[in-house]
């Protein structure tokens, strides 16, 4: 009965009051969706303006819908060249920069030691410090030890310095995850009779595993990305930010938003396929 | 059962861990003096170049007697940089150079043309430490301006050409860069395009424009829409040049005259931003309708947008010229000569020069170019008109101590001072 | 294996430790110490350089010099932090607590333009805010803005894009926090405290708006009482209508960790950008890390460089110990229950 009335009045209040109501409740989803939006916004301009077809270089006026780009990607001389370099070197550091820096997490969470503080600053450091200073104090060094010609400005050095600055967000990412894992997990295990390596691999690792996979997709992203360090470390060598960077100068090529958009439309799909792959081995 | 969550750094920083870190710190104090010896400064600039380390069979190191090694082929690659719109462009396609193609049919060479010099000094920064390291810098020709040229002879850092690898070049070189007071016997730089600095704007926002005070004229049309150029000489040169100064002699109080008028025009909001390049990408969107342009870029930013117009003013204009090097250590340098040699060649001068635009160094490319295009001989800006030219002024040499100075007044214009 | 790791336990976690710590002892400690030297050198590139202790001048005339661009660096990455903080938090409030089934979605919708290049973002941003672009150019067409007005090379379009550029990093940590909060506080204190926190909202709003508009309009140059009050009345409504009390006692609190590690993944690397001054802005919004690449690879003044870039680290390094010590994050995360 009482709730009847309620109901009742519910209904009979001004529709002004109903809408706020209905806006308090949902509040969240809405912002939720602005933000999504304009997290998106830059992107949406890029994928859009990989269709636009230019008279001249500069590509930042509609001028008129075209798929030729889309048809050509690698068209523009040197773009190919930077983007699977900038693939094997976010690859290869992110592979090294996790394993390094998921040992550093395992040990700093589990067990204790001493130099624990010295190791935290260590750490955290790299974080810490501007990128330009990374790049720069890199660069003296590459060509301090260069002789002879012990660390030519390469790929190499690239490579170095991405895996240098992805070991600590990889060790944070993962230590965020560690600190509340369920240890007795790992007790019943080998009260079962299971040895340390054995639990590690059987029980430790798969409930990690999203943890490492967290912060190896950082990782992935920060080396694809990154462009400041990378800028005194390379030389000559052009990664896809580098390419980007040296075109903008004059215009980039459309061809450059076709890559980046593919590159974000792969990203997108390998996560979907992964999570939908996830939860039909779950049901299954 | 909350563990004990570390926070993000772990521990708190007490004494106790500043110094177990100093410890660390100190370690790695000695490590690094231990480094340093192999990095305390050796700029030793030497007259004779000494032998380039590392040189596969296709390149030579220069020996000091200059005789031609014997049977060298030219390599599969060439590595070069260069400035922005600064070579010819096939009309279908933005990629493809037909000179240097036709280069890699005459000698099985492809040559990786990188548009990756913004400005002299950024680029510098890239190669600098390899050259002090001794090491290649990746480039076998670097196209810069004469007085980052200066800059390298002086410090040793170019290759010396094998004039027997370069006939064309020998002969061709027009004959007022045959004394460069800097590189008397062209042995180190290969004039690559000569240039003007003046106005670039949009006629239809600001009108015709003639003087150079335009530039730091509070004018409602244009105010808090010019640009200024990152090259210190252009600027300062133009600036100069709107106070009757003469940028042939530049002197430190010439420099704070000028720094004094740009100052002043930033701060009453007459200037957007100071650019490289990018100065023609803001002409053409319509973010700036003024700015110290080079005459090349506003030949090719014009036909893309209506309206875009390049004069030199009515009190002087500055020329200057940009240069082909090869870096020491360059892992191809008989190919690079081969390379440079081949653009001084009149016809291939000629058609690089139809799309840049710019002035040729080389002797007999103007007649070629204009058994090609007649037309062109009205074009202001590829063939300027003797008392246009009458008012171009090259930018005067500076000494170690003025350049530093110089720059270093100007980084404030750059807003980083 | 097993054994031997049985056997020696304590060698276990230096065992862990080594080859990552090793990577960044060569190459981050040592390239910092060379670092360390240069800003000890005088001379130029041309002389040669040489090391002496008395060139610790470098870092006096080196502040002297720069000082401004330390404090404008510093008010930029504050307001961005700030900024980025008022956007993340609701955005990572949401998606813990009201993301259900889209959690990981909607997380890799905040991350994925990640997948894009940062650069290619920033120029995105220079088309959007464009002063005849796509937001700009139909609102001056219609009227409603001046053909003077412009956001592009002022600080307002290098704080947004720093804004931009570091959600992500704050709204994970942020976020991570949050999930890790036990529903059955927040529930617990939803039934102490029930309902919006009416009057602490609105006072705190006020204050906190208020103080964001006046740093907001001290920064950006606009007229900072006009932006204030505007702070000030946005922070009220949001405050009186929107917190609830129990997320002011218990969940905000028991989230500090993760402001705290966004706040500092935002601040630091917003202090050494350079891009977003750069393409955005104009001369006169240059940033610290701008006047170090320009003394680095423009100058070649190494000394003046290397200082300038040692007393940006020790700054950041300072602050980071205070921050940590002041917030004491050990106390609020040993779980109060």
């Amino acid at each position: 009965m009482a709730t009847a009335a309620a109901t009742l009045r519910h209904a009979q209040q001004p529709a002004a009051v109903r809408a706020w109501r209905w806006f308090r409740a949902n509040v969240l989803f809405l912002y939720t969706g602005f933000a999504v939006l304009y997290l998106m916004l830059p992107v949406l301009v890029i994928t859009l303006f990989s269709f636009n077809d230019p008279a001249g270089r500069s590509n930042f006026v509609w001028q008129g819908f075209t798929l030729d780009y889309w048809l050509d990607p690698l068209g523009v001389a040197g773009l190919g060249d930077a983007v699977v370099l900038s693939l094997e070197i976010a690859f290869l550091s992110t592979l090294v920069a996790t394993i390094l820096g998921t040992l550093i997490a395992l040990a700093l969470v589990r067990y204790g030691f001493r130099g624990r503080g010295a190791t935290n600053m260590l750490i955290a450091l790299p974080m810490a410090t501007p990128e330009i200073v990374l790049g720069a104090s890199l660069l003296t060094m590459f060509v301090a030890i260069g002789r002879p010609p012990f660390f030519p400005l390469s790929f190499f050095t690239i490579l170095i310095a991405h895996i240098m600055f992805n070991i600590s967000y990889v060790v944070v990412t993962v230590r965020a995850r560690l600190a509340g894992f369920p240890r007795h997990l790992e007790e019943a295990a080998m009260d079962l009779g299971a040895n340390e390596w054995t639990t590690f691999w059987k029980v430790t690792f798969p409930l990690i595993f999203p943890g490492i996979m967290a912060a190896a997709l950082l990782a992935f992203s920060l080396s694809i990305d990154d462009f400041v360090i990378t800028n005194f470390t390379s030389g000559k060598t052009q990664t896809f930010p580098m390419y980007i960077y040296a075109k903008s100068r004059i215009g980039i090529p459309v061809q450059v938003n076709v890559i980046g958009t593919l590159i974000f439309v792969i990203a997108v799909g390998s996560v979907l396929i992964s999570t939908l792959a996830q939860r039909r081995d779950r049901a299954a | 059962m909350a563990e004990r969550e570390q926070g993000v750094l772990g521990t708190p920083v007490t004494r106790r861990r500043m110094l177990q870190g100093s410890t660390l710190a100190g370690i790695a104090a000695f490590l690094a003096a231990c480094g340093t010896s192999a990095t305390s400064p050796s700029a030793e600039p030497t007259a004779a170049p000494t032998p380039a380390s590392s040189a596969p069979p296709a390149s030579t190191a220069p020996s000091p007697t200059q005789e031609p090694t014997p049977a060298q082929t030219p390599s599969a690659e060439l590595n070069w940089a260069n400035w922005t719109y600064y070579i010819d462009v096939d009309e279908n396609d933005p990629n493809k150079h037909p000179t240097l193609d036709r280069f890699k049919e005459k000698h099985g060479t492809t040559v990786k043309y990188q548009e990756v010099v913004d400005d002299n000094d950024s680029f510098f920064g890239t190669i600098k430490d390899a050259l002090r390291g001794g090491q290649d810098t990746g480039w076998d020709i670097v196209t810069l301006t004469d007085w980052m040229a200066i800059r390298l002879v002086r410090l040793g850092w170019l290759e010396r050409f094998d004039k027997a690898n370069m006939p064309n070049f020998t002969a061709n070189l027009k004959d007022r860069f045959r004394s460069r007071s800097w590189d008397p016997g062209n042995d180190y730089a290969a004039p690559w395009q000569s240039g003007m600095t003046g106005l670039g704007y949009d006629e239809a926002v600001t009108g015709p424009l003639t003087s150079v005070k335009a530039l730091f004229a509070d004018d409602p049309r244009w105010r808090g829409k010019v640009e200024y150029l990152t090259e210190m000489r252009d600027t300062i040169g133009l600036t100069m040049i709107s106070l009757g100064l003469d940028p042939a002699k530049p002197d430190r109080a010439g420099c704070d005259a000028a720094i004094g008028v740009l100052k002043a025009a930033q701060d009453a909001g007459i200037v957007r931003d100071v650019k490289g390049n990018s100065y023609a990408e803001d002409l053409k969107s319509g973010d700036a309708v003024l700015a110290m342009a080079w005459s090349g870029d506003m030949m090719q930013a014009v036909i893309e947008k209506e309206g875009l117009r390049f004069a030199i003013p009515d009190e002087g204009g500055i020329i200057w010229t940009d240069n082909c090097l090869i870096p020491k250590g360059a892992a191809h340098k008989f190919t690079a000569e081969l390379a440079i040699d081949f653009y001084y060649d009149p016809e291939n001068a000629a058609d690089v020069e139809l799309y840049v635009y710019y002035l040729s160094p080389v002797k007999g490319a103007d007649e070629v170019m204009l058994q090609k295009v007649p037309e062109i001989k009205d074009d202001p800006i590829a063939f300027p008109p003797s008392e246009v030219q009458a008012r171009l002024v090259d930018f005067g040499a500076l000494s170690e101590d003025d350049e530093k100075y110089f720059n270093d007044q100007f980084a404030s214009v750059l807003g980083v001072g | 294996m097993g054994a031997f790791l049985r056997r020696n336990r304590r060698l276990v976690p230096y065992l862990l430790l080594a080859p990552g710590l090793l990577w960044l002892l060569v190459f981050y400690v040592y390239p910092g110490f060379q670092m360390l030297i240069t800003s000890f050198w005088s001379g130029s590139l041309e002389k040669g350089f040489t090391f002496s202790l008395d060139n610790w001048t470098n870092y006096t005339a080196a502040l002297s010099r720069f000082q401004g661009y330390y404090v404008r660096s510093i008010g930029y990455s504050a307001a961005a932090t700030i900024l980025t903080f008022l956007i993340a938090y609701p955005l990572a409030y949401a998606i813990a607590f009201k993301g259900g089934r889209a959690k990981n979605l909607l997380l890799f919708l905040v991350v994925a333009p990640f997948f894009t290049s940062f650069l290619l973002r920033t120029i995105s941003w220079k088309i959007i805010l464009g002063d005849s672009g796509i937001v700009f150019g139909p609102l001056k067409d219609l009227g409603f803005l001046s053909e003077d007005f412009r956001v592009l090379a002022t600080p307002v379009a290098v704080v947004s894009g720093l804004t931009y550029d570091f959600l992500p990093f704050m709204t994970l940590p942020i976020y991570v926090a949050l999930e890790k909060v036990d529903k059955r506080l927040v529930e617990a204190a939803q039934d102490l405290y029930a309902g919006p926190w009416r009057r602490g909202g609105t006072i705190a709003g006020i204050v906190l708006g208020g103080g964001l508009g006046l740093l907001l309009g001290q920064i950006f140059g606009y007229w900072p009482p006009f932006l204030a009050v505007g702070g000030a009345l946005a922070g009220a409504i949001i405050g009186a209508l929107f917190i609830s009390e129990s997320f002011v006692r218990v969940t905000f609190p028991l989230s500090l960790p993760g402001v705290f590690a966004g706040s500092l993944l935002t601040f630091i690397p917003s202090m050494g950008d350079y891009i977003n001054a750069e393409f955005l802005g104009n001369p006169d919004t240059r940033m610290i890390g701008n006047v170090i690449q320009n003394r680095f690879l423009t100058q070649t003044d190494y000394p003046t460089a290397a200082a300038l870039s040692f007393i940006l680290m020790a700054g950041m390094l300072a602050a980071v110990a205070v921050y940590a010590r002041a917030l004491g994050t050990e106390e609020l995360t040993t779980g109060r229950v």
